[in-house]
Formats: C-alpha cells, structure tokens, sequence
C-alpha cells in the first residue's frame, strides 16, 4: 500500500513538474510565471520588496539596521604579519588594549578595549531592556556605552560604568543636570544612515516612560531637527563646545556623518577644540530610515576614517584629537582594519544587537523579527532576558577582543593602539591609492 | 593642606605602586584565564572569559595610573620651576 501511494506521488509530481517546465519555455514572457525570476533579479529581492511596501504605504519605508549594501571593500584588505624582520610578540606578553578618549580633556575618558557600544536611542529606538542589558555588557568589559539622541534614561546611567551622552538635535539631553552626569558628550549633528535629515517619531508610538525621559508632552511627537537648535553658524557651535568642555571637563566631541566634505566640517572641529570626532559611515545603523538615506547618500566608512585620520595627522591632531569610527564594523577583522587606518576607538551598533540576542532567536522566530524582542515598539520587548543578553555581548567582545590580539601577535605589536596603516596591505591599487599613503599595495609590492 | 607638594609626590609614589600592582595581578587573572580553560564546563568558561576581562581592565588601570602620576609629576615640576623663579625674582629685587 506505502509503495502504492509513494508510485502515485511520484507519478504526480513528475507530472505536474513536466507541465510547468513546458509552460514556461512554450508561453510567451507576458503570460509566464518565469517572468518573475529576470524582473526580480533585475530590481533585487529588497528593492522589489520596498517598491510594494512604498505603493502600499504611500510614505518612506523605515527600513531597520541600516543599509544592505557593503560599501567598504574591507575584503580587499589584509593585514600582514611578521616573522624575522621584525619578530611577533611572545605569547607571554600581554597586548595593551586600552584607550583613552580626549587626552587633551580636563577629565580623559580611559576604556579597556578599543569597542564601543553605539548610539541607539531608548524610545526612539531600543526599549529600556535592550537599553541596560547594552550598559551592563559595555560595564561588565570595562568600556563606554552611548545614549544615542535621547533623554538621560535613569536605569542606563546606573547600569553604566562609563556613559557617552549626545547632545542631540532634539535637545532632550541638553540641559545641564543631565549632561553634567556624562562621562563624555558628543555632539550629535548627523549620522551615517540619516545624515543630517530630520526624524519624527509619532505621539503614538510614544509611552508614558518614553515621554518622562523625554520630556515630551502627552500627544506630542519626538522631533530630532535637521539643526541643532541653536546652533546656525560655525561661531554658534564653536562657542557651545567650549562652553560644554568648560562646564563638565570631560571630553566633548563631534559626531557627523562620513561625507565628501569632511575636512571642511572637520576644520572646524579643530577650531572648536573638541577632544573627538565620531565619523560615522555610509553603512551606519540606525533603528528605521528611508531607504534612499541609507543606500544613496554620505561616504563609506573606510574611506571616511582614512580621510579623517589623514586630515587630522595633517593638522597636528593626532594623538590630541581621538578619532572614533562608525558604520558597518560587524567583524573584528573590520575593526581593526579601522583602528590600523587610524581611529583610536570603533562603535558597533548592528553587532551588539545582534550577539545581544543571540541564542534567544528561538524566541521570536518563526513568526517575528529577532529584533522585536530589542525595538521599543517590538512585539516580545518584555520576553528579553536581560542577564542573559549582557552576559552574550559580554562574551562577543570578549572574543572580537581576542581576536585582535592574535593579530597584533602576529604583527609584532604589542598594542592594538600601534597597530598602523603600515601593517596592512591591499589587493587593489586603487585603495592603496584611495588611502593616499603607503598601505604596502601588494601590485606594487609585486613589482 | 599643610605641604601639597609632599601630598602631591605621595599620592604619585602611590600611583606607581598601584601601577605596579595592577600589572602584577593583570598577569595572574590572564593565567587563571588560560588555566579555567582547559575545562569543558561552560561555567568555568564563563569565568574564564570573565577573568581574561579583568586582566584587560587592570591593564585599563594600570594605563590610567601611569597618566595620572605623569600629570602629578608635571604639576611638580612646574610648582618647582615656579618656585627657582619666584626665587630668582625675589634675588633680583633684593
């Protein structure tokens, strides 16, 4: 009987799989479903996704995390390690990998490990969850977490050891009860999934915790404007940094979206004097931004950090001005292909949510989104077990940390902070070229 | 404060001390590290990477220190400088 029943399946999907083959190839493009395998290649699952999602809504599409696309060619770089010329580092001697932010600044920001935990906004788009499982991971391995552009969330604070606040454009962090409680501030003027476009969260989507930590009034929107309110000129911004470094001696920095006029912004970050810059990729997440802010504007992060290192060193800046990097540094790799072309210090954002949730996936999965247990407005934002997700990001810098090391071992270098473009080398001379300096392009290398 | 450059060259002597110890226990938490390892028990794992971590952070302190006693030493080189020179001031008067 089995066998029976197993002949007539076959028999049918034979069949049926014989007919379908026959239609595709006998009808013409106008009335076959094949039609849909070259449309869809030619627009891309994602933009072919969106292009509905954007008829059905009749808005932009907050699209979570950032762009799909890699615009850093971080594979075409390689680091190169030592042997006899220069000898690797005994594994007996430990790599320093601490870094202090804003050297120059009255009260100097000391991390352990050269990874930072991301603006990510409670409300506008973490829940206060994901917001102290975040602060107790970035505490647990000694370095600084980020507010993002919000209020100061009371729970944060506590939960972090060492907290970067940003003076935002929507001003909800600006007063000086609450930026006087950061151990660094940095000004928040664009970033790299938005650059420096206007965002609006909804009264609606806006809790009673959300508006408190806010300030908002009931039924009023969250607003970050394109400016940051009183700010209008150089003079304006220059002032408010030295203000802001008078008043709270801890480091005050700038952060801008990587764009192709960033020596210019960055010239006058140096005449403000500010102790950091936060440059901020093409590739940077965010929590929902239209598409085209994402995928057509700014500079990628590769690029942006060779540039600003390069701008900086030009000025006599480094080693007074750190440099952070932002935007798409999901790998440890890439974050020390940032650290080697100059920034002092990265942020990661997608990646800690990502290791944060880790095994709780099955959590969500298969009918939500694993981030609708980290969103503020997630469906499952009360299932995130808090001490579990500290302790799994806890862990994941553990490892990227480690990971860097080995390379600095094999380097020869025994701090991840010596780590310099000279210990890399390109598989594309136009990278080499793009670095304007010596990157040891493996084509001229060859020749 | 009776002599705030005394005070000053005893908290950087301190500094340096803790300095010293910092790195001292810096290497032991990265050999318990090594020897939690060897076990495969997750919660040993656990406190491995937890002891790795702290190696890191006491090498933070350790960072810290020796910045903090440069600073303290430069303060106490200026106070001396300015102390010759309010001297030499005060010579140059008389």
């Amino acid at each position: 009987m089995r066998r029976f029943i197993e002949n007539l399946l076959r028999s049918a999907i034979n069949e049926t799989v014989d007919k379908a083959i026959t239609r595709a190839i006998r009808d013409q493009y106008g009335e076959n479903l094949f039609e849909m395998l070259p449309s869809g290649a030619k627009t891309g699952p994602i933009n072919l996704m969106e292009i509905a999602m954007r008829a059905h809504h009749g808005v932009p599409v907050p699209r979570p995390l950032g762009s799909p696309l890699n615009f850093s060619p971080w594979e075409k770089i390689l680091f190169s390690p030592v042997h006899l010329f220069r000898f690797p580092v005994p594994e007996q001697v430990g790599i320093d990998t601490s870094v202090t932010i804003g050297p120059a600044a009255k009260k100097p920001l000391t991390v352990s490990i050269p990874i930072l935990i991301a603006g990510m906004s409670f409300g506008g788009a973490l829940s206060k969850r994901a917001k102290i499982a975040l602060a107790r991971a970035a505490a647990l391995a000694g370095t600084a977490t980020n507010t993002g552009e919000a209020g100061l969330l009371r729970e944060e604070r506590e939960a972090a050891g060492l907290l970067i606040g940003q003076y935002n454009r929507g001003g909800w962090l600006n007063t000086p009860e609450k930026y006087r409680r950061l151990d660094a501030i940095e000004i928040q003027l664009g970033q790299g999934a938005q650059g420096s476009a206007p965002q609006r969260t909804s009264a609606k989507r806006i809790g009673e915790d959300f508006r408190k930590v806010f300030g908002l009034r009931e039924g009023e929107d969250a607003v970050i404007h394109s400016r940051l309110p009183g700010v209008d000129t150089k003079e304006a911004f220059i002032g408010l940094v030295r203000r802001l470094k008078d008043e709270t001696g801890v480091p005050v920095g700038l952060k801008i979206a990587a764009t192709h006029h960033l020596e210019k912004e960055l010239q006058i970050a140096l005449e403000a004097e500010v102790d950091f810059v936060t440059i901020d990729g093409a590739e940077g997440g965010t929590h929902g931004g239209a598409p085209i802010l994402q995928d057509d504007v700014g500079l990628p992060t590769l690029y942006g950090i060779a540039r600003a290192a390069e701008f900086l060193a030009k000025k006599g800046g480094t080693g007074k001005v750190s440099l952070l990097a932002a935007g798409g540094l999901v790998t440890p790799g890439r974050m020390l292909k940032a650290i080697a072309l100059g920034a002092d210090a990265v942020y990661i954002g997608t990646a800690a949510i990502m290791a944060m949730i880790g095994d709780q996936i099955v959590e969500t999965l298969p009918f939500e989104p694993p981030t609708s247990l980290v969103v503020y407005d997630g469906k499952m934002t009360d299932q995130l077990d808090v001490e579990k997700s500290a302790k799994n990001l806890f862990r994941f810098l553990n490892a990227c940390v480690m990971e860097m090391e080995a390379v600095a071992v094999t380097l020869g270098k025994t701090s991840l902070a010596d780590i310099a473009k000279s210990d890399l080398c390109t598989l594309d001379p136009f990278i080499a070229k793009a670095g304007n300096s010596p990157w040891n392009g493996c084509s001229r290398a060859a020749g | 404060m009776e002599d705030p450059k005394h005070t000053l060259a005893y908290i950087r002597s301190e500094l340096l001390r803790i300095e010293t110890m910092a790195g001292t226990l810096s290497a032991i938490e990265k050999e318990h590290f090594h020897q939690l390892n060897r076990f495969d028990q997750r919660e040993l794992a656990d406190l491995a990477v937890e002891e790795q971590n702290a190696a890191r952070q006491l090498n933070a302190i350790r960072t810290i220190c020796l910045s903090l006693s440069q600073k303290i030493g430069e303060m106490l080189q200026e106070e001396a400088g300015s102390g010759t020179s309010e001297r030499g001031n005060h010579e140059a008067v008389h």
